[in-house]
């Protein structure tokens, strides 16, 4: 059969037809790879008395072929009646840090929306408390050593890789990216504890409001040391100094509004034919003395100078000042008017930071742009590079207003970007690059690994010529690892209208190096190396990986490509690529096992040396690197 | 599905755009080539290669070339001498005093004097790391510097600028849109750049067209052409894709043959599938030029030899400056992206990568000083300082001085004002031109009038060419300062006007800066 590597644009099918005719192409395929594991799973949810019953509401709702969200939610609680391995593995990419068997199931048994519901109810799990207790340990063992930003990546890699909270981490991985602190920058990579605690707000406020969000961030002392509004001083006409501009700029920039007006479907307005600006110089002054007079949590604050220059006073500070958000120090905040934006802060006197805080980001938090501007890029974060503007729209909308007439509701959000239509459907102009990041951690989900720790010492993977070329919270620079609306010059991508950021980090070096890191993961481990552990000569790397299961399979290299497939590629069977990997894995010859058992060892090499190709090759593949 | 019908509609015009684009610009890209195929053998002079050296972040550049006349120096002085944390350097010939905190103005000693050529009834001076640069430029006359550059529109006074229908560039003041404006010309989305449109025109006699954009530094727009797509090398030169030196993966000859065909071969319709694919073919057939053409990093012209085990960069002494915060020797990764580009220009210049002209971009961060710019600076001063006179001195060592030209960028200048321990996003800004082919030794522009702060604003009335918080209004802009170069490179006129689309609005005679020998 000609393999059906995408479903086209379905023009004018309808989404019932279209979808079975995704699951048909999908259990066609595997049943001519000859799989062992089933590739739906009808009914498994038939005591899920609610789902049946929306889902049923859904599909009389539906014949209307609308786009409403309302409907999108429903069509996932009905995708539990005809939901596939392959579609679920699809979701689980967008939502989780990749599928796994566990959750694989749990989602085929719920369905999207029950499965979506479950995730915004779990606790967060923290990772400054993660911190703390290996830093306690590390302390216990060296008085002179501490913690440091591995713990803090030892935190991210073990929430992603067996944390229940799957949805909360990857926005917490999401919002870092939009909301980006560097620990490239010493004043943040000095503050590990800090780093960890950050994770944990962006956790917290993630699933809040966004106008919550906003206020976490812009008073985290993180942020503050990151764009130096952290003892931001109002301006003296005496001598000619003027307040620092950096957060004043990028709050407008980056973590709000954009440069250029957008209507609600993310599109620029357009004037003459050219985008409008969003704001000019003098707003950015204006927003830049807003946050004058904003310091360290200090026990003498606030009316002590050097706490807010300092963070101590006598020589008593607090601990916790890199964490704690910061406080208000009036006698340093600009009391004469402020203007940004259409809106004026009268003159105060007395000065009051909190009040001129409160104006500049609801302005912020109401301004047309706000909405679209986040959403897309959470769209983008998660599902696809290119949201239609109506995607960006009804995702904004629901941004917008939330139904129960809250504004920014992060977890509504979240919902309607996973529910909707163009998230749940496969197409040519769908889906993202991955990031490195989740490259691996797909990797490293859908084949189990244990760490022999328990600490998942992935480490630092900065370098793209020997690692990642991506590590979490050490982006170059405020902008991210990459920018939401890069163009990749001279490609197929560019020439097609599309963008494509992760494909900023994507070149001739990393891609070499992706292939070395993984060719040495795959045989080797992951992570950082342990000599000893508990008493135990290991000398080896930290995290294991599992492969009974595929050297079981090894004899039978149909079956063990349909494995990694599987677990892999979520629902992109390329029959080319299954025969290019299933020959060159058969071409690895294993040889009998003798009589006496002699040649065990190189039986169990050949063998695995199968499996490790038909993994680095499926990880290696252009089919790999996009989740479409 | 109205979704995706109305997103295969966008789609559909976004390719019939792009189409009726690629009509309108390859017909006179075509004809170009051909025009210069015979012109450039006759022209072309053999090897040549330029160099973009970018300081990502905003480099405050008042800090870094200094004009020490005295009106100038008092009103830097009132300026930037603000609580806090000074920002103020120190006068030629201040002795520093070492008890000082690392990388303040007291500690660094006084600015370094040099003697331009045309001085403009002014005097100069470097930042206090600086000083091999000053033997550049005084001595050595390989150094230019190019006053108060930055993208422009047209000619443009301070009046001007206060006209909203004055064209100006888009999104000035804004890091990523004018380091994208600097490099392409346009703001952030552009998809060429000047580096790359050059290589378009001129590499017609490379061979090995994969080898005519390269990146030391990743992904830089700069290098993007037409045809031309950037090269983005590892630091340590070309790595392999997966395969042992036998081309081999876990053992097996036949996995390495099908890893590599897999890995650059789409097997779908999406574009992102063939992008990807597309990438990985370029880094296996360059890696396999690249394996032989290149000499190794250790080769007495490039490093130092280990004396025992394996080279590793970052013991290698060329490769280590003296860190002026903590007083100690330390690996400089600017020197290290220079020397794979020495590496480059050297397999050039002995016919081994097929090429004529070749465009490279390296790059260093952090100069977005808007607090601990003192340190901040300081380091990267000393690391510029370290990493250009390293590959002046390779140049020299390959006899290829006056066949590189590099030249310093940024996203843009600083204000002049202080925020007390930093400053904030300007617009034009002072650079370097290095070469062997440079007339050195002299300022290419008008230096900019340094004048005092209003007493109740900050919109420096005493000078033409400060703006708010006295960010300087730039007298000469990317499109002659990319002319100038260009011209060096070969292009013709016509060419040059094809490429910067502005240099048209500038006057005739001021095109071309003069930096560059004839």
């Amino acid at each position: 059969m000609q393999p059906t590597t995408f479903i086209p644009h379905p023009g004018r099918k309808s989404w019932v037809t279209t979808r079975l005719a995704l699951a048909l192409a999908a259990a066609l395929l595997t049943a001519c790879g000859g799989a062992g594991e089933s590739s739906t799973a009808q009914a498994t949810d038939a005591a899920d008395a609610t789902g049946t019953a929306r889902a049923q509401a859904a599909t009389d709702s539906r014949a209307s072929a609308a786009e409403s969200l309302a409907t999108d939610a429903a069509t996932g609680a009905k995708g539990t009646k005809v939901m596939t391995r392959e579609l679920a593995s699809r979701f689980l990419t967008q939502a989780t840090f990749g599928p796994t068997e566990a959750e694989r199931d749990r989602l085929i048994r719920q369905g999207y929306v029950a499965w979506i519901n479950g995730q915004l109810v779990l606790p967060a799990s923290s990772h400054r408390a993660w911190w703390e207790m290996r830093d306690a340990a590390i302390r216990a063992a060296d008085p002179n050593a501490s913690a440091g930003q591995d713990q803090v990546f030892e935190s991210f890699w073990k929430q992603a890789l067996t944390g229940e909270d799957q949805l909360r981490q990857r926005m917490v991985f999401a919002l870092s990216q939009i909301f980006v602190i560097s620990a490239v920058d010493g004043s943040i990579g000095n503050q590990p504890r800090a780093m960890a605690a950050w994770l944990d707000m962006l956790g917290d406020k993630g699933f809040t409001t966004y106008r919550e969000l906003l206020e976490a961030v812009s008073l985290h002392p993180m942020m503050g040391l990151y764009l130096s509004h952290l003892r931001n001083q109002k301006a003296d006409l005496t001598t000619g100094r003027v307040p620092d501009e950096n957060y004043g700029r990028e709050i407008l920039q980056l973590l709000s509004i954009g440069v250029a007006q957008l209507n609600l479907d993310g599109t620029p307005v357009l004037a003459n034919g050219s985008p409008v600006d969003t704001y000019r110089p003098a707003d950015i002054s204006g927003m830049a003395q807003v946050f004058t007079g904003f310091s360290w949590a200090c026990p003498a604050a606030p009316a002590s100078a050097n706490c807010f220059n300092n963070g101590s006073s006598g020589g008593v500070s607090d601990p916790d000042r890199y964490i704690k958000p910061m406080v208000a120090y009036p006698q340093f905040h600009t009391t004469t008017a402020k203007s940004f934006l259409g809106v004026t802060i009268p003159a105060q006197n007395p000065a009051n930071p909190a009040a001129s805080l409160k104006v500049a980001l609801d302005t912020l938090d109401a301004h047309p742009n706000t909405a679209p501007f986040i959403s897309r890029q959470l769209i983008q974060r998660l599902v696809t590079s290119n949201p239609s503007p109506a995607y960006v729209r009804a995702v904004a909308e629901v941004f917008v207003n939330n139904g129960r007439g809250v504004r920014g509701d992060l977890k509504e959000v979240v919902k309607a970007i996973l529910l909707h239509s163009e998230a749940r459907q496969r197409s040519d102009t769908s889906g993202k690059l991955r990031e490195p990041v989740l490259r691996l951690s797909a990797y490293l989900r859908a084949f189990a690994h244990t760490s022999d720790t328990g600490f998942f010492r992935v480490g630092n993977t900065d370098s793209p010529a020997s690692s990642l070329g991506q590590t979490p919270l050490r982006s170059p620079s405020v902008f991210n690892f990459y920018r939401p609306g890069y163009v990749a010059p001279g490609t197929q991508m560019a020439a097609a209208g599309l963008v494509a950021p992760e494909m900023q980090l994507f070149n001739e070096t990393s891609v070499s190096g992706w292939v070395n890191f993984m060719r040495d993961n795959v045989t080797s481990g992951v992570g950082q190396f342990n000599g000893t552990v508990n008493g135990v000569v290991l000398n080896r790397r930290d995290l294991r990986r599992d492969d009974a299961a595929e050297m079981a399979l090894a004899a039978q290299p149909a079956d063990l490509v349909n494995r990694v497939f599987d677990r892999l590629l979520s629902g992109q069977p390329s029959a080319a690529l299954n025969t290019e990997i299933k020959t060159a894995v058969g071409t690895i010859v294993v040889p009998a096992l003798n009589a006496t058992g002699s040649n065990l060892a190189q039986v169990d090499a050949a063998k695995r040396n199968r499996v490790n190709a038909a993994l680095l090759l499926t990880l290696a593949s252009p089919e790999y690197l996009a989740q479409k | 599905m109205h979704i995706l019908n109305n997103a295969s509609r966008r789609l559909f015009l976004r390719q019939a755009g792009v189409m009726s684009a690629l009509v309108g610009s390859a017909a006179p890209l075509a004809l170009n080539l051909a025009a210069l195929g015979s012109a450039s053998a006759q022209t072309a002079g053999g090897y040549k290669a330029l160099v973009c050296l970018f300081f990502f972040g905003g480099n405050d550049s008042f800090h870094m070339v200094l004009p020490t006349d005295a009106a100038s120096w008092a009103a830097y002085t009132a300026t930037r001498n603000q609580a806090p944390d000074p920002i103020s350097l120190l006068l030629p010939g201040t002795a520093p005093v070492v008890t000082a905190a690392a990388g303040s103005p007291a500690r660094l000693g006084g600015v370094l004097p040099i003697a331009p050529a045309n001085p403009q009834g002014r005097g100069y001076a470097l930042h206090p790391l600086m000083g091999g640069l000053q033997g550049l430029f005084n001595t050595d006359k390989r150094l230019a510097i190019v006053p108060n550059v930055g993208p422009l529109v047209m000619p443009t006074t301070k009046a001007q600028y206060g006209q909203s229908s004055h064209p100006k560039p888009a999104q000035l003041f804004s890091h990523n849109d004018q380091q994208s404006t600097w490099q392409s010309l346009r703001p952030e989305g552009a998809t060429r750049g000047w580096g790359g449109r050059l290589g378009d025109l001129l590499a017609s006699s490379n061979t090995q067209p994969v080898f005519t954009a390269i990146s030391a530094a990743g992904n830089a727009v700069f290098l993007a052409g037409d045809t031309v797509k950037q090269y983005q090398i590892s630091t340590s030169g070309a790595i392999p894709l997966g395969v042992d030196s036998s081309g081999r993966v876990y053992g097996s000859a036949d996995v390495g043959a099908a890893l590599h065909r897999l890995a650059s071969s789409s097997r779908s319709t999406h574009p992102f599938d063939a992008d990807t694919a597309a990438v990985a073919r370029r880094a296996i057939d360059a890696e396999q030029l690249l394996r032989t053409a290149l000499r190794a990093p250790n080769d007495p012209a490039f490093g130092t030899a280990p004396a025992s085990g394996a080279y590793n960069p970052n013991n290698d002494p060329k490769l280590r400056y003296n860190n002026p915060i903590t007083g100690a020797a330390a690996f400089n990764s600017l020197a290290q992206q220079f020397q794979v580009v020495a590496r480059m220009v050297d397999a050039g210049l002995r016919g081994a990568t097929g090429v004529q002209r070749q465009v490279f971009f390296v790059s260093l961060g952090g100069f977005d000083s808007h607090d601990g710019q003192n340190t901040a600076l300081a380091d990267l001063y000393a690391r510029i300082n370290h990493a250009m006179l390293y590959f002046d001195s390779t140049l020299g060592a390959l006899s290829a001085r006056a066949q590189v030209t590099t030249f310093t960028a940024s996203d843009f200048g600083r204000t002049f004002t202080s925020n007390g321990d930093g400053t904030d996003h300007g617009w034009g800004s002072h650079h370097f031109v290095m070469g062997g082919a440079v007339n050195g030794g002299d300022l290419y522009g008008r230096f900019p009038t340094l004048a005092m702060k209003n007493a109740n604003n900050s919109n420096f009335d005493g000078s033409p060419d400060q703006l708010g918080n006295g960010s300087l209004l730039p007298g000469s802009s990317v499109d002659q300062l990319g002319a100038t170069l260009g011209r060096w490179f070969g292009a013709s006129d016509t060419q040059l006007a094809g490429i910067f689309p502005n240099l048209a609005n500038f006057n005739p005679a001021q095109r071309n800066l003069g930096f560059m020998q004839a």
